[in-house]
This record gives structure tokens, C-alpha cells and sequence, in this order.
């Protein structure tokens, strides 16, 4: 059963929709992709499940979402902090936005503990030293007794983790958590995610631009464009017979190891900010199989199995064929 | 050192030969802490040649952007020699360098912090002209810019824009227009799709790899990410903690360094039926202020022995290995 159940899903911030009517869900020990450029909505929904919209001036304006069968859209903000950072965890790109630079990471990562768990000084500090150590950190104690500035950008990106796992949480959400690293530390940091996801059978929203990664670590996948879903499926589907042009054309950035030179594209243009969407398909004015229809007729999202897809020429497609 | 190395091969001589060199940096720890040395690079000798891609790969800290200014002089090396096109930078008066410049161009990582956010993107372009005292009159300048911008797929109507109006993309093909409005022979790319989401990236390595076929360009390419270098790149120098520990001779040839073996296995493909069995390693990259006696990947590799922690391995060109293919490890892979 799904843990996370997003259903049609619509923010506002002033006048403006930046996202529109998303649907997913999430199970536990299964990680699902949230993919799309800058500016398509990602970190946007990953701000509307911890119930931080407010701090934007944003607002759910239609649509729900149930974790574990609790309704949070319109939980008040008492219950919605007992959730966040216990049930629920949030790993940020920048793992210097999420620690406090003056204060010893091992008391950051005791505190979760010690404020949703209930742990005693004392256990809360074992239980932090533990989870360092289960990260790969060596010399995890002396690590606890250091702060931020004195570590590297992967060692910080580990700490952050752990004061997300200090909650014992069954849903995090990972928003870009290693888009400021080095190859070697991201390869680590996503296996020390996916193995989470596999031994403790937590439930992972891993928010990305890159789909070499979503091919690395995700079972399912949704690519969102300018605040709406283009498409969604399995990963072996996605990559296997994509058909939104805009999940092609995301793949297809990507260079393919024994790729042939000069034969690298990457799409044109770029994402509109959300006071300039086009009409139809947000889509069209940068896609190449565009047709006239997608300038003027938003199109509705068809639902075949585990298979969404908006899209006017896949559709019509695949009716014919 | 005011000779150019010999050549050892019949090819044409590279066009930047670099001999054993070094820099250091001075730091310390805290206002009365000793004073601590940093060999940013140790001791590189590396061959660029004419109208290929040559790229750098390495993480955080190997000294690459180190080695970038150091190959353009605008660092100077602690020891050791960079010839250009037969010229020993080192030697060069001023004005001489600064004639030379105009042949070798830079593109840096951050197009937001390359370009004065009170230029245009006109007064951007020409900046380098400008300097160089070649600037023409007004319509010249434009028919100028008009055309740059032209060639880095820039709408010439965005001439009048500022930077803050313009896209990370967009900036970066500012960037490369700027470094191309000399008409240079050698291009030093730093990192110059790091800060762009990857749909972007694709389009300027696409621009790139077009500029470079049309333009016979030269290319040093610094980047941290080995899977785009193996796309670009013709050729490939991997480094680690300063110094080169492998260069392969085409992007098809198969790594034999443990370390380089490890920067493939942590690029992924876009393809979840290739999956990357990724190792967790307990080991962290070596103290750069303090770097062992032996080999410097040996506190993370699995194949180092005690020979690895005391003794350094020289790069060679190991026997039954490719022409042109060398690295520096006593137990190299598959052998």
C-alpha cells in the first residue's frame, strides 16, 4: 500500500499556480524519481508535503495529500510538526542550509532525537554515534564533536542524513542531495540512500534534474514540466520506451558511455518562469514533434496501468498504432 | 629552460607541452599556527595537441583549476615549465605575454561572476577587444559583437540585455563569445557546465564540440564528471591530490588505475539495465596539507599494499598497454 498518496495536487502563490494538479504516490521501500529542469515544480512540491508552503506565501489550493492514511492538506501546524522530522525527513541540496554553522554537528543530530523520540541526552548522543558509523563516517565520535566547517562537502551531506534518520522517519524526501558534489561522494551518498530504502523499508521522494541518477536508484519515476506531470512509469519503462518528448529529450541529455561525438543535443530553450507559461501543452514551444493542436488545448493526463502521460502526439500515437 | 622539449613522436609538436610543473601554496592553519605547504600540483608533465579536446578529470581539490591557470600563466608556477606553441611563457616580458594572450582564452565555471553585471552583453563581448587595444569604431564593434553572438547561438537583439536578465545558459554562451572574440587557437574551459542543470549542459557541450570542428580550436577541458569527459574529450588525464595518475590515450580505453576505475563506477548511465554496483568506501581523500610518503589514493584504494603507503609511483607507460597510455600505480588493474 502507498504511504504517500498525492492526488491532483495544485499550489498557488499570490495569483500565480506554479504547480497544477500532480498525482502520485509513494510506497514504502520503493523510491520514486521527481524529475525535471530548474523551475518545474520539484523542490515546490516537496515544500507543499512538509507543509512549509506558508514560509513562500504559498498555499495547497485544491488536491490532497495522505500519508499513511492522514489527510495533511489543512492539518493544523501542531500536528503537522509532530510529523515533520519524525515521520517525515527533508535532506536539502545544500546540506550548509540545513546545519547550524556555530554548533557541534553530534548536538544537531542528538537534538532530533532527544526533541521527537524522546531519548535521553545520553542515548540520543550513542544513537547519533551509531548512525554516523552506519553511514561510513570513520571515527564517528570524534566526527560527533566537530563542526560543520571543519568537514567536506560529502562528509556534511552524510551528517545531514543522519539528523534525518535521528527521527526514525518512513518517508524522505531528497531534494537534490548531491547536486553540489563530487561524482565519487554522490555515487556513495545515493547507495547509502537506496540501501536505506531496501534494509529499514523506508519510503524515498529523491527530487533530481539528472536521469543518470534517476536510472541509478528509482523504482518509479515522474517527470514534471513547468509545474505540470508530463509523464510517469516504472523506471525500466520510462527508459525503455519513453514517449512524452520531453522525457526523451531529458534522457537524451545524458552522454551514453561509447556515444558518438557531436551527436549530444540537450533541448532549446528554457523552463518559462510561471508568469509566462504558453498556452496548450507548456511544453510546445520547445518540443519538436509540437503540432498546432498543442498551442491551444492543455492535454489531459491518460492513464494506462502504471503509465500517465499529458501529451497531444503520444497520445494520438498510440490510438493508431 | 628557454628551449622548447623535444618532440618524441613525428605528429606535429603539441601546442602546450608542460614540464614538471609545480605549484605551492603557502597557508597557516590560524594567525600564529605554523606555517602549512600545499603542492596544489606536483610535478605535471602533459602534452596538449593541436585541434583535439584534452580533458582533466579529477574531484574537489586535485589541482585541476590549479593546473588551468597555471597552463595560461595566470598563475605562475612554483617551479617547472610551460611552453606555448614553442614559447616558454616563463620567459615572456609583459607585453609579450599579453600579445601571446590573445592566442589563449579562458571559459569559466560561473558565468555569473565572469562578467561585470553592469556590462551589457555587447560591452561584455568587446571587453576583451577593448583591452587588447583592437576595438573599431561603433558599427564595427557591432557588426562584431553581432557576429560573435551569432556563433554562440545568442540572438543579437539580447546585445542591450544585463546579466541579471539572462539565463544561466544564456550567460555562459557570453562567456565562451567573450573568449572567442579574439579569435584564439587554444580555449581552457573550466568546469564550464558545473553551475547548469543538465538539459543546459547538453547544449553547450553541443556548442562546444561545433565551435571546435568549425574553428580547429584547441581544448583543455577541466571537469570533475569522467562520464561527459569520455564523451568530449580525445584525450584524458586523470588527477588525483596534485599529481596525474593516469592518462588515456582515447576515451574508449579501458582505465587500469584503481582510482579511475572508481570515478567510472561512480558515473552513472542513463540506463537502469546498466546499473553501477558502487563499493561504500570507508576511506577519505588524503590530507592535501599533509600528504603520505607513498601513494596518495592508497588510503582509499583496495589493492594498496605496503609498497603503495611508502613508495610513490612514478607515471610510466607500463609495457602490453596502448601507445600514449600512461599511469602511475604499482598494481595496476587487469595486468
Amino acid at each position: 500500500m502507498a504511504l504517500l498518496e498525492v492526488r491532483d495536487l495544485s499550489v498557488t502563490i499570490g495569483s500565480l499556480q506554479p504547480l497544477d494538479r500532480v498525482t502520485f504516490s509513494v510506497d514504502k521501500g520503493s523510491i520514486l524519481g521527481l524529475v525535471g529542469e530548474s523551475g518545474s515544480g520539484k523542490s515546490l512540491t516537496a515544500m507543499a508535503l512538509m507543509g512549509l508552503l506558508p514560509l513562500l506565501g504559498g498555499r495547497v489550493s485544491q488536491g490532497s495529500v495522505r500519508f499513511d492514511g492522514t489527510e495533511l492538506v489543512g492539518l493544523d501546524s501542531e500536528r503537522y510538526r509532530a510529523l515533520r522530522g519524525r515521520r517525515i525527513a527533508l535532506i536539502t541540496q545544500n546540506p550548509m542550509t540545513s546545519l547550524d554553522p556555530i554548533q557541534r554537528v553530534g548536538a544537531q543530530i542528538d537534538q532530533v532525537g532527544i526533541l521527537h523520540r524522546g531519548l535521553t541526552a545520553a542515548d540520543a548522543r550513542a544513537r547519533s554515534i551509531e548512525l554516523l558509523t552506519q553511514l561510513r563516517i570513520p571515527d564517528a565520535a570524534t566526527v560527533h564533536g566537530q563542526y560543520p566547517h571543519q568537514m567536506s562537502g560529502g562528509m556534511k551531506q552524510r551528517v545531514v542524513i543522519a539528523m534525518a534518520l535521528a527521527g526514525d522517519p518512513e518517508l524522505i524526501i531528497a531534494d537534490e542531495p548531491t547536486t553540489a558534489l563530487d561524482v565519487t561522494i554522490q555515487a556513495q551518498i545515493i547507495q547509502i540512500l537506496v540501501d536505506l530504502v531496501r534494509q529499514r523499508g523506508l519510503a524515498l521522494l529523491l527530487i533530481t534534474h539528472d536521469m543518470s541518477v534517476v536510472a541509478q536508484a528509482c523504482d518509479q519515476v515522474l517527470v514534471l514540466y513547468a509545474g505540470r506531470i508530463a509523464e510517469s512509469n516504472t523506471v525500466e519503462a520510462i527508459f525503455a520506451q519513453a514517449r512524452h518528448p520531453y522525457t526523451q529529450a531529458l534522457i537524451a541529455c545524458i552522454p551514453r558511455s561509447g556515444q558518438a561525438s557531436g551527436s549530444l543535443r540537450g533541448i532549446a530553450g528554457i523552463v518559462p518562469s510561471v508568469a509566462s507559461y504558453a498556452g496548450g501543452c507548456r511544453y510546445h514551444p520547445r518540443c519538436s514533434a509540437a503540432q498546432a493542436r498543442c498551442q491551444t488545448e492543455v492535454p489531459a493526463t491518460q492513464v494506462h496501468n502504471t503509465h500517465r502521460i499529458a501529451c497531444h502526439v503520444a497520445t494520438a500515437g498510440a490510438a493508431h498504432g | 629552460m628557454a628551449d622548447a622539449p623535444v618532440s618524441t613522436n613525428s605528429n606535429p609538436p603539441p601546442l602546450v607541452q608542460t614540464r614538471g610543473l609545480t605549484r605551492v601554496f603557502q597557508s597557516r592553519a590560524g594567525l600564529f599556527a605554523k606555517q602549512r605547504r600545499l603542492a596544489a600540483v606536483s610535478d605535471v608533465d602533459l602534452d596538449i595537441p593541436r585541434g583535439r579536446v584534452t580533458g582533466v578529470v579529477g574531484e574537489s581539490g586535485c589541482g585541476k583549476s590549479t593546473l588551468a591557470r597555471l597552463v595560461l600563466r595566470l598563475l605562475d608556477a612554483s617551479s617547472g615549465s610551460v611552453h606555448f606553441d614553442g614559447t616558454d611563457l616563463a620567459s615572456l616580458p609583459p607585453a609579450g605575454l599579453r600579445a601571446l594572450r590573445r592566442r589563449m582564452q579562458m571559459v569559466f565555471q560561473d558565468p555569473y561572476s565572469s562578467i561585470d553585471p553592469r556590462y551589457s552583453v555587447h560591452d561584455a563581448v568587446l571587453e576583451p577587444l577593448r583591452v587588447q587595444g583592437l576595438a573599431l569604431d561603433e558599427a564595427a564593434n557591432r557588426a562584431k559583437v553581432e557576429s560573435l553572438m551569432a556563433m554562440v547561438g545568442l540572438n543579437p537583439v539580447l546585445a542591450n540585455t544585463y546579466p541579471h536578465q539572462l539565463s544561466g545558459g544564456q550567460k555562459q554562451r557570453v562567456g565562451i563569445a567573450r573568449a572567442l572574440a579574439l579569435q584564439p587557437d587554444f580555449l581552457v574551459l573550466d568546469e564550464p557546465t558545473a553551475s547548469l542543470d543538465v538539459s543546459i549542459q547538453a547544449q553547450i557541450i553541443a556548442l562546444l564540440e561545433q565551435l571546435q570542428a568549425d574553428l580547429g580550436l584547441t581544448y583543455l577541458f577541466i571537469s570533475h564528471d569522467l562520464g561527459l569527459v569520455r564523451y568530449f574529450c580525445h584525450r584524458i588525464v586523470v588527477m588525483y591530490l596534485g599529481r596525474v595518475v593516469e592518462i588515456l590515450p582515447d576515451p574508449t580505453a579501458t582505465p587500469r588505475h584503481p582510482y579511475t576505475r572508481a570515478l567510472m563506477e561512480s558515473t552513472f548511465e542513463p540506463d537502469p539495465r546498466r546499473r553501477r554496483t558502487v563499493t561504500l568506501l570507508h576511506g577519505e581523500i588524503a590530507d592535501a596539507f599533509n600528504l603520505p610518503a607513498g601513494c596518495a589514493y592508497a588510503a582509499r584504494c583496495p589493492q594498496a599494499t605496503q609498497r603503495c603507503r611508502s613508495e610513490r609511483p612514478a607515471l610510466v607507460h607500463p609495457d602490453g598497454v596502448e601507445q600514449g597510455h600512461s599511469l602511475a600505480c604499482h598494481h595496476p588493474l587487469g595486468s
